[in-house]
């Protein structure tokens, strides 16, 4: 049972490293907390229904219109919203993000109801190997967010723009003065952010019914993680995903399931009262 | 760069300052002719540091014009002056930490479209005027001592080949071997061709190198001179009557 839920923590972690490293990339290059990650992941997994099971498209291709279709709403939210209070300061980007994200999730509520939705896929029969249980879509998961962690790592260390959003993480002065233009870096930023977004939308759609409060659920599993690594730290967030999954899972061995979410409520304040800069806190103030 | 009457930096009547606090420059008049050093020095709190980042873009001018060789750059962002021939190196915090040397050099010149003389040629010629960082491109910056630090931003400065290099207080926190080094370096860039504008608070080192020197006082010029002409008591009113 143990190795089980191990095992299930992984994915869940993984299924979580997606958006908290897109909350740590916003709060790396832009300075703020995005608090619509959650309401984004939804609106990632309304696209993909829609394309899947009103447009019948495989699911592949729904994630592709998950991600552009978000990608899209995080463009037009910076150069509706957050360009207009780049100057302000955190605190006003973040509460402006909270009004971001209950527009996002009423749009939502309001285009396809509070009913509870799953995306059109054949059933398949869970694997065994091991004693562990593994069903098609925590396969699908782990892949996905494996393949995505790759590029992003690839995209962060050898190209222009993953040099350029490092160098405004690190000083946005500088990098202006070295000929980066801020506003393009924060568009280019958003539309990975909400690409990456969309694809956990997708995904989190396969692992729970579909509906206007999908990715509230991850939202305080998200934050935890990203603050577990320290804010900022995109392979911080990745680990501090993993742990808050496998946390959250292996406390179902303690407390009732309904109560998981507990352990990302403790990490939070044992952080705020020990460790503010996370486990990474170091090498995330260098980032 | 550019010969015959223009000057590489014009500035005119230029007002600037905080948010919506009262201005910081107040009226400032300039012209820098091609390949020399001006050296503008002043007492702290004069505005020597906010004259030189509302040149490269970073505080708002509020009234009055800046020109780089002839060319009007008062209303481009940062990043479009850079691409205008105009190129900066603030006092701290002027490399990438967590990137490497290598990679504060690839990113001085990749998103500088269409602007002439930025190339290999240009780094080769910049990486032998600064070989103590040509050798180390896989180093993190933010492991290196200050002096090293100070080379590699006059590198990733000059490798977008400017016409004008605005230097604000490069000796600042080094030891003094280091700051003559420094002020050699600065020299070593002039006789480049690239026109170096030189807030400097160590005023012997400044007037030392440079050609000629402006005293800012309070935001506005109160002298320019010859910098070998510039005389102690000259320095002394100036700094006193700002502090009387």
């Amino acid at each position: 049972m143990a190795v089980q839920l191990f095992f299930n923590g992984l994915v869940t972690g993984l299924l979580i490293a997606l958006p908290a490293l897109a909350l740590t990339l916003i709060f790396g290059v832009l300075k703020f907390a995005n608090f619509a990650v959650g309401s984004m992941v939804t609106l990632g997994a309304y696209a993909a229904w829609v394309a899947n099971v009103r447009l019948g498209l495989p699911l592949s291709a729904s994630a592709a219109i998950a991600a552009v279709t978000v990608a899209a709403a995080g463009v037009a939210s910076d150069q509706l919203v957050f360009e207009r209070l780049r100057e302000r300061g955190s605190i006003s980007l973040l509460v402006a993000s909270m009004g971001v994200s209950l527009i996002i999730e009423n749009v939502c509520r309001f285009a396809f109801g509070n009913a509870s939705r799953g995306f059109d896929v054949a059933p398949s029969r869970p694997i065994r190997w091991q004693g562990i249980r593994i069903n098609q879509e925590q396969i699908t998961t782990a892949a996905v967010v494996l393949v995505c962690l790759v590029l992003v790592d690839a995209l962060l260390r050898f190209s222009p723009l993953g040099r350029a959003m490092r160098a405004v993480a690190d000083n946005a002065s500088l990098a202006a003065v070295r000929g980066v233009e801020r506003r393009t870096v924060a568009r280019l930023t958003w539309a990975l952010v909400g690409a990456l977004l969309g694809v956990a939308g997708v995904l989190s759609g396969l692992d729970r019914a579909i509906d206007p409060l999908i990715g509230w659920n991850y939202q305080i599993p998200i934050f935890a993680a990203a603050i577990l690594g320290g804010l900022g730290s995109p392979l911080g967030a990745i680990a501090g995903a993993l742990v808050i999954g496998v946390a959250e899972e292996m406390s179902a061995l303690v407390i009732p399931t309904n109560y998981r979410q507990v352990v990302s409520f403790a990490v939070i304040l044992a952080l705020l009262l020990f460790r503010a800069n996370g486990l990474f806190g170091a090498k995330a103030a260098r980032r | 760069m550019t010969g015959g009457d223009i000057q590489a930096l014009s500035v005119r009547s230029l007002r600037s300052g905080y948010g919506r606090g009262g201005d910081i420059i107040r009226g400032v008049d300039l012209d820098q002719a091609p390949e020399t050093i001006l050296a503008v020095i002043g007492p702290n709190g004069s505005g020597k540091s906010s004259f030189v980042k509302t040149l490269a873009g970073l505080l708002d001018v509020r009234s009055g014009h800046v020109m780089v060789t002839g060319r009007d750059v008062t209303a481009e962002t940062p990043a479009k002056r850079v691409a205008a021939g105009l190129a900066y190196v603030p006092q701290e915090a002027n490399v990438f930490p967590s990137l490497t040397i290598g990679e504060n050099l690839k990113l001085a010149t990749e998103f500088l479209r269409g602007r002439a003389g930025v190339g290999p040629e240009q780094r080769q010629r910049v990486l032998e005027l600064f070989p103590e960082i040509a050798a180390r491109l896989r180093t993190r910056a933010g492991d290196l001592s200050g002096g090293q630090r100070q080379m590699l931003a006059f590198a990733s400065a000059l490798l977008a080949n400017p016409e004008v290099l605005l230097l604000d207080e490069p000796s600042a926190g080094l030891s003094p071997k280091i700051v003559g080094q420094t002020m050699e370096a600065i020299v070593r860039v002039r006789e480049a061709g690239v026109t170096v504008l030189l807030v400097e608070q160590n005023v012997a080192a400044a007037l030392r190198i440079a050609d000629e020197a402006v005293v800012l006082v309070a935001g506005q010029i109160s002298l320019r001179a010859r910098a070998a002409e510039v005389g102690a008591s000259d320095l002394a009113e100036l700094f006193f009557a700002k502090v009387a």
